[in-house]
């Protein structure tokens, strides 16, 4: 297991729901508050005159009210008092809920699960936010016998096989692992964070589809690389130095539309990695050109596997409604994986139109193919990964319930470095937060260590959830929820 | 391959300072030391002008709420919240989100992209029921050298024979109707407000331009008037005129009483098309206006109410071309159809377009009769995704109305409907600016269409049509699949 260490936001300021805000016509600064806070939201230096801004992000909220410390109750002059701040209004939208979003900054601040709905639920009104588990009672009984064992030695294994068929079998620790988010869309340092989280792990990153830079080598056994549609920086030289190889024929935010890297982000680093012309728009072509049937898809497959044949492959695909057939076709291709990118998911640049209204979100997806798969008497030989709205770990498990062996994350990894989901990734310099950035100034902001250890630490909270819930299933394995619709519930209309 | 249709966009500012999404508050607590205008990317924080050592009052509509200015001020003392202005736009149909995008689109002519994943609801009324779907392997519509291929958003107007019948020699024998190609599936619908005649005059000219119709009240002043110019009966300009002779006009006059009417034989011929409202007997003007101009083509305008599929059929078998079928502004239809619930019980509610287009669509095709006759629906079209949705319920083409008015930068504050001034002065509008503002708007609608015809593998918007089977519906999806995977669900119930 991966050290867990704190590693508090990188803002001065963390937005927090309670604001202690300070009327400044009426504070002294007699420094009261400071003396009774026990938290240190409230600071005193010597040889300043004034107090120094309330650190509200540390302050217990309403339940302080009761406490003989509570400095509302203290102050002389009646300047504080607790609200709800208004960052914590503003920020936040249906599917990722300030909650969501607050909740995975805590996780990965401290790598302990958080509990409650609020931080397992989004807004939605549908797809996993409808659905709920269906535990039994309290806490969980066995069928078999079997989880009392595991209970007793805590050996619940969260470790998932990625190749069901012949030849080399690779696994994964956590029944996840990084989606493909390229050089380009975000910067070096968020890539380096996420594969260092991987290795630490024992599970995978991807690459995306810019290229495998350079930096990246040491982390080889834990890199997936991506060939999609635009070849971007696809190389003999990258396909062999990895254990598994994506191919990409959609992305679920742009379903039958090809990557988008708007001219602003490429810049010369970036086009020499794909060996473009810096400043102009790389929009990868849809579908791929040389692929118009199973036959046309086995072949390049088969020219992975000649250039490195011990990789596993994935085939990364969206939801259109044939999205069983499609998987199915995968498997005769010879691919080892079946990557569901369902129509909510994550990106750094894709038109809205294609994010709301292309192809079926991910919960419909699951059990199309799960089912499928099994009618043909195939789901024993692929490995389903879900990705598209994965937000929590609730919602992993739920896609392993719905018929997935493990799921893929992307936004949730950018939302503990930092990310507000403020959309602003696409063009001008990228994010503002430096995250989705490969601007010079901007991608400064996120120190590989520190990003490194959120990430770590999101994977302990969400491995820590995981395994409580086995525990109240009475599993010993994640394996064995596999498509147990059994364990799920769909919650009533406005529940 | 017929020529490309393009339409060009060129960035057109808004004249108002825009309704930004976030308002931020600078605190008293400022110390000025400048740090949010180092952190901020958007040029919302700066020093005043007059006194280099305070800092401005923040540019609002700038902000695109990344927060790094309220967490990296050292004070803590700015704060950000939505905007008042802003949530208070339009309605609860015409939502702030909606307006605002058509904003950037009439001012950049760009198809929105943005980064992050969807934020919206799972799943919604109306078209918020239905996605479009994709085609993951086969069916390429794009090149990688040369860029997109041809997509064509062309769509017919009238009606289209089944055969065309030859005599022995070889002559058409069929009398085949009169048609109108029409560049893309949207036409300009009458303006539930904001009538001023530089209103009229931007429409009339971005239709011109996109080679699109305009459909206005013939009994209007601007119709009677500046219209007439724009007909052609009038010359304007040496130039325009004989153009505008030349059957280049892009104006459909609509007849709101038409048994009432006398008819004019100009305008009948200048015109390619005529809307007539729909009453009992409106079948007797038909024939009146065919006998004026055989040439000319007869929509009716249709509520979608009571029985609307047996008044469309009616009126098909009785020889009309194109039905305008129309809902209210925010797509709810006038009738109540009876409704069968999960549990068998029927009810009346009122539906919307989505439903109601399917309704009218099936009907025609039971009755074989659904190529003689154009569907033109209108009602509630705000963004791009409704025209290839409501092209997959059935509809040929759409008409739109209120996006128009938000291309020239209209707020849906309703203020002028009580005789307030307009806050962004509509009677005022620049008609050559307005007219660039809708090109941009229309030109960004259309290329998202492209989007979603090119992710199914169509490679034209006719084939679009009624293709419900390339979409997926969500009551359909629910039942598919999750009554399979909450089959051994004991309870549904939320509280267990």
């Amino acid at each position: 297991m991966p050290t867990i260490k704190k590693a508090p936001s990188r803002f001065p300021n963390e937005i927090c729901e309670i604001e202690v805000q300070r009327d400044i016509s009426k504070c002294i600064n007699c420094g009261t508050c400071a003396k009774v806070c026990p938290f240190g939201v409230h600071e005193r230096k010597t040889g300043y005159n004034r107090v120094s801004k309330t650190l509200s992000y540390l302050c217990i909220g309403t339940s302080c009210e009761d406490k003989p410390f509570y400095c509302v109750n203290h102050c002389p002059r009646g300047a504080l008092s607790l609200g709800v701040s208004s960052e914590y209004r503003t920020i936040g939208d249906y599917r990722w809920t300030r909650d969501l979003i607050i909740g995975t900054w805590k996780q990965a601040e401290t790598g302990i699960p958080l509990k409650g709905q609020r931080y397992e639920i989004g807004n939605s009104g549908g797809g996993f936010d409808r659905i709920s588990f269906n535990f039994q009672d309290g806490e969980g009984r066995g069928e078999n016998g079997a989880e009392d064992m595991a209970h007793k030695s805590g050996a619940i294994s969260t470790e998932i096989d990625l190749n069901k068929r012949e030849g080399k079998k690779i696994s994964i620790k956590v029944p996840f692992y990084g989606g493909g988010m390229s050089f380009g869309s975000i910067s070096l340092s968020v890539m380096l964070a996420k594969a260092k989280a991987a290795r630490a792990w024992g599970t995978f990153t991807c690459t995306g589809e810019g290229g495998y830079p350079e930096a990246l080598k040491e982390y080889d056994d834990n890199v997936i690389t991506q060939v999609a549609t635009g070849l971007f920086g696809v190389m003999e030289d990258t396909i062999q130095r990895v254990k598994i190889v994506e191919f990409k024929y959609a992305q679920g935010a742009k379903p039958g539309l090809g990557g988008h890297l708007l001219g602003d982000k490429v810049t010369v680093e970036v086009a020499r990695m794909r060996e473009a012309i810096s400043g102009s728009s790389l929009f990868s072509p849809f579908p791929f050109h040389s692929v118009y049937s199973v036959e046309d898809h086995k072949k390049h497959l088969d020219w992975i596997k000649e250039l490195n044949p011990d990789a596993i492959i994935s085939v990364k695909v969206s939801t259109p409604t044939d999205v069983d057939m499609v998987a199915v076709g995968s498997y005769y291709a010879g691919a080892n994986i079946i990557h569901l990118d369902g129509s909510y998911g994550g990106t750094g640049a894709a038109p809205d139109i294609a994010k709301k209204n292309i192809a079926m979100p991910i919960e419909y997806a699951i059990p199309k193919v799960h089912e499928f798969l099994k009618q043909e008497g195939l789901r024993d030989t692929m490995t389903i990964i879900a990705s598209g709205g994965i937000r929590t770990a609730h919602d992993a498990l739920k896609a392993i319930a719905l018929g997935a062996d493990g799921v893929v994350i992307g936004t949730v990894e950018l939302v503990a470095l930092g990310c507000v989901r403020c959309g602003n990734c696409e063009s001008g310099r990228g994010c503002p937060r430096g995250i989705a950035s490969t601007d010079p100034e901007l991608s400064k902001a996120i120190d590989l260590e520190w990003g490194a250890q959120r990430l770590i630490n999101l994977y302990a909270a969400w491995r820590g959830e995981i395994v409580d819930v086995l525990k109240r299933f009475g599993m010993k394995s994640i394996e064995e929820l596999v498509g147990r619709y059994d364990c799920l519930c769909y919650l009533d209309e406005g529940a | 391959m017929p020529k490309k249709y393009n339409v060009e966009v060129v960035p057109t500012p808004p004249r108002y300072i825009p309704i930004g999404k976030f308002e931020i508050e600078r605190g008293e607590d400022c110390i000025n030391c400048g740090r949010c205008a180092i952190v901020c990317i958007y040029e919302v924080h700066k020093r005043q002008d007059e006194d280099l050592r305070c800092m401005a009052e923040p540019v609002e509509y700038r902000c695109k709420g990344c927060f790094s200015c309220v967490q990296e001020c050292p004070r803590a003392t700015l704060t950000i919240r939505e905007g008042t202005d802003y949530s208070r736009l339009g309605d609860s149909y015409w939502t702030p989100e909606i307006i605002s995008t058509n904003w950037y689109q009439a001012e950049t002519g760009k198809i929105p992209v943005s980064g992050a994943g969807y934020r919206g609801p799972f799943s919604g009324e109306g078209f918020d029921s239905m996605w479009t779907d994709m085609s993951e392997i086969v069916r390429p519509t794009r090149d990688g050298i040369h860029g997109r291929e041809y997509i064509s958003t062309v769509v017919e107007i009238g009606r289209k024979l089944p055969a065309i019948k030859f005599d022995s020699q070889g002559e058409i024998v069929s009398h085949i109707p009169p048609t109108l190609n029409v560049p893309l599936p949207i036409i300009f619908d009458t303006l539930p407000f904001g009538r001023f005649e530089n209103v009229y005059g931007a429409i009339a000219k971005a239709a011109s331009y996109l080679d699109t119709f305009m459909i206005v009240d013939a009994d209007g002043a601007w119709f009677k008037g500046e219209g007439r110019k724009e007909r052609g009966g009038e010359r304007r300009e040496k130039g325009e005129g004989r153009k505008a002779r030349g059957g280049k006009s892009h104006l459909i006059p609509y007849i709101s009483q038409p048994t009432l009417h006398s008819f004019d034989v100009d305008l009948i011929k200048a015109c390619k098309m005529v809307e007539l409202k729909y009453e009992e007997d409106v079948l007797s003007v038909v024939n009146e206006v065919k006998t004026l101009n055989p040439g000319s083509i007869i929509s009716v305008r249709v509520p979608f109410g009571d029985n609307v599929e047996e008044i469309v059929e009616e009126l098909t078998y009785g020889g009309i071309e194109v039905i305008h079928l129309y809902a209210d502004l925010n797509g709810q239809t006038f009738g109540k159809s009876l409704i069968k619930n999960a549990s068998q019980q029927t009810f009346r509610k009122s539906l919307l377009i989505n439903d109601m287009t399917q309704n009218v669509h099936r009907h025609l095709v039971d009755f074989k009769i659904r190529d003689d006759v154009t569907l033109i629906v209108s009602g509630g079209i705000a963004m791009a995704e409704h025209v290839a949705k409501v092209i997959i319920c059935g509809a040929d083409l759409t008409a739109i109305d209120l996006p128009l008015l938000f291309a020239l930068e209209c707020r849906y504050c309703k203020d002028c409907q009580e005789d307030l001034a307009c806050p962004v002065e509509l009677k005022d509008v620049n008609p050559e600016w307005g007219a660039q503002r809708i090109i941009n708007l229309i030109g960004a609608w259309r290329n998202q269409l492209i989007e979603i015809l090119g992710a199914m593998g169509l490679r034209e918007v006719r084939r679009l049509r009624g293709e419900m089977g390339r979409a997926i519906f969500l009551e359909d999806i629910e039942k598919d699949t999750f009554d399979k995977v909450f089959a051994m669900e004991v309870s549904y119930d939320a509280n267990d």
